[in-house]
């Protein structure tokens, strides 16, 4: 992953942390965040994603961040997708989303989303900074707030970690007695 | 439509391969609520009397409820409904994971399987995309196997698929319905049912939304419900050791089910208990959907002849059934057993009583190495057991008579090896024993589809909960409601609690957080379920316990349309005739007789037959079933 170039590296004020050891998958966090959102219990249509992996009884949050490059941002041709000044947090600009979906295939979490009956790019705001989801967490599994930059700065190298981690288990999985 | 509901009911007939999507009729709610409910009305109603289990006529209902799928704790639950194969009366399994939300987002209430397909086939629900495919190249497969398979198939690791594996395909009569590996519609023997219509799976994916009436009244309910949940000490304890917790406290009061039944004392109680395994075991703590407790526990065993077996579960009654019942002290050896059961698709409760009755038998010299295929079957065998469930799953040698259960075993096999067969109804006893709690001794005996600890087992009595116990029943019905070795007053313990507990099978939310720890109860479900459907009818809790009444009866009716009647109310005699051995309740019998008395008078049943009386079905307007007699 060392030829990822960084175009853009900022400081994130805060941001959706999670720990997946702590998941249990329960999904109260889809429910929650597309109740708030869409007024209704549609987790297709939530700002995050519980991968759950019942084979190896591996529960996995997606979230939306924390990204210090955001390729969501570096792909929109039109710069519907930026990022808050303040916030750093990356955010759509409907008006001008041309629905190229360019930034569904480019995040690395898998979280942005396109709604197929209403024709619109969904994507987390973190809630205007309250998010929904870290509060509905019972586990403590997503949190919100600052971290330090260890937590934060290779958001890839994360993901590898998630990817080790379920080849592990996978070993483990593959030598039962049978 | 209220909210909360779909409105819609799909129909899959396998004998012409054609899905039907019909209305749900609104005038089933205010009745039925939902889940149990709908499915109890639908069942009576189309199925004839004296059906086989097992032919093409039974039909398979999977339902959800109002709060299945919506941010209520403990909203994953569904329920499987059928004609039992195991008992040739009221069956129905209720399983947690992720199905019955999915198929509520897919757009269905319910599924209604009927007829028989020629060839193995999956049923491929897709929202309003409607598939039977072939399942040859599946059949034959372990659950695991299949539910991986049909992912793979599908390329959507959100396929929810219940699955039936090689016992399933086999018809033993308690096979399961496994949902996503790990969650079992364990009892009755749903998995059969969907074998004899060659049925491998059901695959569902939905994309949809579940509305709810008022959404921000609901949501701030559900929130503080959640929150009840995660500061209540003892479901905390459950996150952490799940239903183990149970065997310690079991062990405690002297209901610790040991060598089939005998005894409630196991010696080697220490290393099935939570606080033994969890720190050598367990990997990982996951929960079904929308539950903020989490009582599901990933184990691995690092070592010994099991070493590199991961799996979910056993529940407690895992730990009894294949622990303490057969006198067997280790762990790894119930994981490695719960995992075959889960593969090959087979309930847990029932392989170990059937395993439990045939070693019993064996010991006492009412069988012999004849009968058995030359095995020599004794109490603690850790590879025996293994190999015996191995054997069921196949329907192999001797585990073809297992395959059938303990009372159609003990009835092939006579030589009075009956009085081993801890059964009622034809239904394995479940991990209790009424000799030390009276009001489960009421439960198991009543219970719609044999010997059941989930419709309407007592557990305040049982633990002394003399504060909850004064709210529900009031306080001049103590001490003798809490005392759980007398039979005084346990009829209105089992009415009131029973009467609860299906409430909460047509919302449907999970047993934990209801029956245990005691969390939410009735007037908490006339607050959600007003905000969720809009139906004001249901705010009233009196209201809701017509309701209950009514599935009870209604139920019982269907039983009854089967030939059940009083003297199929009954118990092994091991917990009428012979007292309990040692412990606490040493000396202890059940006197069932008083209780079934009281229980129908409350119920409003006849006291020599256990039939509803004239005035009941009125009452409870169910007149309509006498035109399905
Ligand atoms: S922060 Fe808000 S919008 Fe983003 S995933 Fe969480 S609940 Fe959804
Ligand atoms: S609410 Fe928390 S524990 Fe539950 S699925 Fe979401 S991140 Fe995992």
């Amino acid at each position: 992953m060392s030829d990822i170039i960084d175009h853009e590296v900022v400081y994130l004020p805060s941001q959706l942390i999670v720990d997946f050891s702590k998941c249990t998958g329960c999904r109260i966090c889809e429910l929650a965040c597309s109740a708030k959102h869409e007024g209704k219990f549609q987790p297709s249509l939530a700002r995050l994603k519980i991968i759950r992996y019942d084979d190896l009884g591996l529960d996995i949050p997606n979230v939306c961040g924390p990204c210090e490059t955001a390729p969501c941002v570096d792909i929109c041709p039109v710069f519907a997708m930026r990022r808050d000044p303040i916030t750093k947090m990356t955010y759509l600009d409907e008006d001008m989303c041309i629905l190229c979906k360019s930034c569904v295939g480019a995040c690395v979490n898998g979280v942005i989303l396109l709604d197929t009956v209403k024709m619109r790019i969904i994507k987390c705001d973190h809630c205007g900074g309250d998010p929904e989801c870290a509060k509905v967490c019972p586990t403590g599994a997503i949190t919100y707030g600052p971290d330090t930059s260890l937590a934060t700065v290779d958001r890839h190298g994360k993901i590898l970690g998630y990817l080790k981690e379920i080849e592990r288990t996978d070993k483990v999985h593959g030598t039962g007695a049978e | 439509m209220a909210g909360g509901y779909t409105g819609k009911i799909l129909r899959v007939n396998l004998t012409d391969g054609k899905f039907k999507i019909e209305t749900l009729p609104e005038e089933w709610i205010k009745p039925y609520i939902g889940g149990d409910g709908f499915g109890a009305k639908l069942l009576f109603e189309e199925l004839p009397a004296g059906i086989d289990p097992l032919g093409e006529q039974n039909k398979l209902i999977i339902a959800t409820g109002p709060i299945t799928g919506t941010m209520w704790p403990m909203s994953g639950r569904t329920v499987l409904i059928s004609k039992a194969p195991l008992t040739g009366i009221w069956g129905e399994s209720h399983v947690g994971g992720f199905l019955g939300a999915e198929l509520k987002y897919a757009g269905y209430d319910l599924l209604v399987i009927e007829g028989k397909s020629e060839e193995p086939v999956y049923i491929d629900i897709h929202n309003s995309d409607l598939q039977l495919r072939d399942a040859k190249n599946k059949w034959g497969l372990t659950t695991d196997k299949v539910t991986t398979a049909i992912k793979k198939d599908k390329r959507d690791p959100d396929v929810q698929v219940a699955a039936i594996g090689p016992a399933g395909e086999r018809k033993v009569r308690y096979a399961s319905v496994m949902i996503n590996h790990a969650r079992a519609a364990g009892r009755t023997g749903m998995g059969a049912v969907l074998g004899s219509k060659n049925v491998k799976a059901i695959a569902i994916r939905g994309h949809g939304a579940v509305e709810v009436h008022d959404l921000e009244g609901f949501m701030k309910f559900a929130k503080e419900g959640h929150m009840r949940v995660r500061t209540n000490p003892i479901a905390q304890g459950m996150s952490k050791v799940g239903t183990w917790g149970l065997v310690a406290v079991k062990q405690e009061i002297g209901e610790f089910p040991t060598y089939n039944h005998q005894t409630g004392v196991f010696d080697g109680w220490e290393k099935l208990s939570g606080d033994y395994i969890r720190p050598r075991h367990t990997i990982g703590d996951r929960a079904c959907f929308g539950c903020s407790l989490g009582c599901k526990k990933v184990n691995y065993i690092k070592d010994g002849p099991f070493a590199g077996t991961l799996e979910e579960g056993p529940e407690y009654e895992g730990l009894m059934a294949f622990g303490s019942l057969l006198g067997i002290d280790d762990f790894a050896t119930t994981l490695k057993a719960n995992q075959i059961c889960n593969r090959y698709g087979m309930d847990i409760i029932s392989a170990g009583s059937t395993i439990a009755f045939a070693i019993e038998a064996f010991v006492k010299g009412a069988i012999t190495e004849k009968d058995t295929g030359g095995l020599k079957l004794e109490w603690g065998n850790r590879e025996q057991l293994i190999k015996l469930l191995e054997m069921i799953g196949e329907r192999e040698g001797f585990g073809e008579l297992l395959a059938e259960g303990s009372k159609r075993a003990a009835d092939s096999l006579g030589r009075g090896t009956d009085k081993f067969a801890m059964h009622v109804k034809g239904m394995e006893v479940s991990g209790q024993d009424g000799r030390t709690h009276r009001s489960i001794a009421l439960g198991h005996a009543t219970g719609a589809r044999g010997a059941d600890h989930l419709r309407s087992l007592v557990v305040v009595d049982q633990l002394g909960y003399e504060d909850v116990a004064t709210k529900r029943w009031g306080a001049d019905k103590l001490p003798e409601i809490i005392d759980p070795y007398t039979e005084k007053y346990k009829a209105n313990a089992v009415f009131e609690s029973e009467n609860a507990y299906c409430i909460r099978d047509t919302l449907i939310v999970c047993w934990y957080t209801v029956s245990w720890p005691p969390i939410f109860w009735m007037d908490d479900f006339a607050k959600i379920l007003p905000l969720t459907t809009g139906e004001n009818y249901f705010s009233k809790v009196e209201n809701l316990t017509e309701i209950a009444e009514r599935q009870v009866t209604l139920k019982r009716l269907f039983n009854a349309r089967e030939g059940i009647t009083k003297k199929d109310d009954s118990l092994p005699d091991r917990f009428t005739k012979d007292p309990m051995p040692e412990g606490p309740g040493k000396g202890q019998v059940v006197d069932l007789e008083p209780m079934l008395r009281d229980y129908y008078t409350l119920r409003g049943w006849d006291l020599e037959t256990g039939l509803p009386t004239e005035n009941t079905l009125k009452r409870l307007s169910l007149e309509w079933t006498k035109a399905h007699s």
